[in-house]
């Protein structure tokens, strides 16, 4: 019997410059002289911008123009004496903060752990801080405070509803977070003879609240509108197919502002007098429809991709034209091109900062104006002041898009898009 | 018709129920309703015409327009049409464009190399770059920009950068070439494009004889120094002949109130439109490059290494002019992005076409002025799309 003799496998360990920081500085900072020099350089300019940008926004800038501003931020001239005379209005967008933390925390108590739980918490958590602003209470009373802090009540009210009756389905909260979007709408907008509901005009609405009320609007109508349009450029219908391509072409051709400003000369005139409809609602309409049109080049490239095989498959199994189109091709085109869909809905948010060409005061805009006023009127010393405004505005619109480009990353993972 | 009912009566299926009815009706249906809808907005609007008597037509064009325009590229008076005006303003948009086009593309792809650099301080600092100015929307990088203009000192106090770059809150002068006279001006810039034209076509030659004959020819050397030096005699010869065809303009203070007169003044709106438009759509860009280089395979990259070349030869020569096919065409829907979001000009007081075309719908016919507006960014976007196809037709497998 012979012995087998293990063959001897002494394992170095790699040298120390090749592993742990050192090695990593190495590989990535000093990998050759030229990356060395490359870094040194870049290092310094990163560092000296990095050094003057934070001395800047701790020591030298004052963010008073943005305490100043504080709730017009948020609901714009909603609550001003002009917008509801002899009542106070403030707790009808606070009702409807409630209602979308309501909603965020029966998503989370549907979802379970994960992404929506951390989103819910941290909203919720955030918008409680702000109970704690240090304010004089004359500017901010305690019940404006207390509806703040009513959020986390309500975020577990939404979870305990979702774990323990029969509301936990995503198509609950489907139903329901239209029915909020509706009620919000009218708690807005208000319902005449109603006390403490007295009508508020949609020209005072303004702020962060317009600026999100717009995209959700946007977002959830021009999705179907976009998909429609994309089917019909590909049916094979003449007339249907002609109609969407002129309707996407004309509103693609055409800048935002262009059309939001012509919806403010030209789409009064197209309708006859006294008929209902407002700037906002003009405002709304343009900037839905200018994004269903891009959303449906973006579907239609989807649907492009698709392999025709799908669709005969599923013809071939029986099902009829429009199941095999709502079954079988939307998702797996829409699925395919989730990082266009997010791209647009985040154009959309941040194009709805245009309105203030049709004179609508959204958060950029109110800041605008009343930043140059105080200037004007001598309430700050100089001009580069104003700054502090933009920088604080690029910071909010910053953490919503950067969320939402967040968000969608981790959904196009957890399809696994690319890899199947 | 007993023939047509049997042809549409197939296996018993009732006519309501053929698929060609069903289409045909709703395409029918569809089309009257949208014709209806469509006359139904016309005749509103020709009734609102009538009653508030608003003139109508393109009239007006021929009418002096008798408003001021900002900053403009092309001579203006305010006695000039509306007609000339409107062309004024578009000029002013087609110049934003072609300059944000060229600048934002230069640093978008600088910045989409710098993303996938094995430096990781650069990749990290491309990141940050991209990730900030794509997120933040244009008009508030906008009035970022304008503020920090407007900010600056007054023309007296201003900065002056080497006698020649004066910087205040009237904008920034620099020096700039104006021609001295029309004609010597016209037939160099003539002579200049028949350089270039030279220039190319020794490119071409020396790069095939290059190809052919394994010599090396410096096809990039010579083609530029053809144009080059075409040029400079076209120069030399027509400054002998008529005097230099252009002179170059310093920027000077005149006057009580030290106003700069001279050189070329990118006035603070426009200054702050091309540097807010450049840096959000370059964060774009820098994604699309980044993509496009990602998605040349790998093997190609290391096959031109293991060949021998040079990281740098390698993405010039390997993985770049793989990566432009899948850039293109994105890249030119961002270069129509880029013309329309320069419609923000209005914002921040440059007048471009929107701007314009809104401050002349106080005195003329909104709808007129819309149809022109309209086919005005059509013909901009067919121009891009002309370029870009054919560029794209120009470098893509045969």
């Amino acid at each position: 019997m012979s012995t087998v003799t293990e063959p001897v496998t002494t394992q170095l360990p790699p040298p120390r410059s090749e592993i742990g920081l050192v090695g990593w500085l190495r590989a990535n900072l000093f990998s050759t002289w030229y990356n060395s020099a490359l870094t040194v350089v870049v290092g310094a300019l990163a560092a000296w911008a990095l050094w003057y940008g934070l001395r800047w926004l701790f020591i030298d800038a004052d963010f008073t123009v943005v305490s100043t501003l504080g709730g017009l931020l948020i609901i714009g001239q909603y609550n001003t004496d002009q917008a509801c005379a002899g009542q106070n209005c403030f707790w009808r967008p606070q009702a409807a903060l409630l209602l979308v933390t309501l909603l965020l925390g029966m998503s989370w108590g549907v979802a379970g752990e994960g992404l929506t739980r951390r989103i819910a918490i941290i909203v919720a958590t955030v918008v409680a801080l702000f109970a704690f602003l240090p304010y004089s209470l004359e500017r901010m009373g305690w019940d404006v405070r207390l509806l703040l802090l009513a959020n986390v009540p309500s975020l577990l009210l939404g979870w305990a509803l979702a774990r323990y009756t029969r509301l936990g389905t995503w198509r609950w909260v489907a139903i329901l977070s239209v029915a909020a979007f509706l009620l919000t709408l009218v708690l807005l907008r208000g319902l005449p003879g109603v006390p403490g509901l007295q009508p508020v005009s949609v020209l005072y609405w303004g702020g962060l609240m317009l600026n999100l009320l717009l995209a959700v609007a946007g977002i959830v109508v021009s999705f179907p509108i976009g998909i429609a349009l994309a089917l019909g450029r590909r049916s094979r219908l003449p007339v249907v197919k002609l109609l969407c391509v002129v309707f996407i072409e004309v509103f693609r051709g055409v800048p935002l502002i262009t059309l939001l400003f012509m919806s403010q000369v030209l789409v009064p005139l197209a309708f006859p007098e006294n008929f209902p409809l407002n700037a906002l609602l003009r405002a709304a309409i343009i900037i839905t429809l200018f994004s269903a049109a891009y959303m449906a080049e973006n579907i239609r490239g989807g649907l492009q991709a698709l392999h025709p095989g799908q669709a005969e498959a599923a013809r071939a199994l029986g099902l009829p034209g429009w199941q095999t189109t709502l079954l079988i091709s939307l998702p797996q085109a829409i699925r395919n091109v989730i990082p266009a869909i997010v791209g647009q809905f985040i154009a959309l948010f941040k194009d709805t900062s245009l309105v203030y060409i049709i004179g609508m005061l959204d958060i950029v805009e109110l800041s605008r104006k009343f930043a140059t006023t105080y200037v004007e009127n001598n309430m700050l010393p100089y001009l580069d002041d104003v700054q502090e405004v933009f920088i604080f505005l690029a910071l909010v619109f910053w953490i919503f898009c950067f969320g939402m480009s967040h968000i969608s990353g981790r959904i196009e993972r957890h399809l696994g898009v690319g890899e199947r | 018709m007993a023939a047509i009912l049997q042809n549409l009566t197939y296996q018993g299926i009732p006519i309501w129920r053929h698929a060609l009815v069903i289409q045909w009706t709703a395409q029918i249906l569809s089309g009257f309703l949208v014709v209806f809808l469509v006359a139904w907005f016309f005749f509103n609007i020709a009734n609102a015409i009538d009653e508030r008597e608003i003139p109508y037509g393109f009239s007006f064009l021929e009418r002096a327009y008798q408003t001021p325009i900002g900053q403009h590229f092309l001579p203006y008076e305010t006695s000039d049409t509306f007609l000339y005006a409107f062309v004024v303003a578009a000029v002013n948009t087609i110049v934003v464009s072609i300059v944000g086009v060229i600048l934002a593309t230069l640093l978008g792809i600088f910045v989409g190399v710098c993303r996938l650099s094995g430096n990781w301080l650069v990749a990290k600092v491309a990141l940050v770059y991209i990730e900030f100015f794509r997120n933040v929307p244009l008009l508030i990088q906008l009035y970022f920009w304008f503020y920090i203009v407007l900010a600056l000192p007054q023309v007296r106090e201003g900065y002056v950068i080497a006698d020649r770059l004066y910087i205040n809150n009237a904008g920034v002068s620099i020096p700039f070439p104006f021609p001295d006279g029309a004609a010597a001006a016209l037939f160099w810039i003539a002579l200049a494009v028949a350089g270039i034209i030279a220039g190319t076509a020794v490119h071409r030659a020396l790069t095939q004889r290059e190809i052919t004959t394994g010599q090396s020819s410096y096809p990039l050397i010579g083609g530029f120094a053809t144009a080059i030096v075409v040029g400079a005699v076209a120069w030399l010869v027509i400054s002998f002949v008529a005097g230099a065809p252009f002179v170059v303009s310093q920027p000077a203070p005149q006057g009580t109130f030290g106003r700069i007169a001279g050189g070329f003044t990118i006035s603070g709106g426009l200054m702050a439109l091309l540097i807010g438009l450049v840096m959000y759509t370059s964060s774009f860009i820098a994604e699309i490059v980044r993509a496009g280089i990602q998605s040349v395979g790998r093997g190609q990259i290391e096959a031109a290494r293991a060949l021998g070349l040079s990281p740098m030869s390698t993405l010039r020569q390997v993985t770049f002019p793989q990566a432009l096919r899948i850039i293109i065409p994105p890249l030119i829907s961002q270069c129509l992005n880029l013309t329309k979001n320069s419609s923000l000009a209005g914002a921040i007081g440059f007048a471009d076409l929107t701007n314009v075309a809104k401050t002349m719908t106080q005195t003329a016919p909104a709808i007129s002025i819309f149809i022109l507006i309209m086919a005005a960014y059509l013909a901009m976007s067919l121009a891009y799309s002309l370029i870009g196809n054919l560029y794209n037709r120009h470098i893509r497998i045969a």
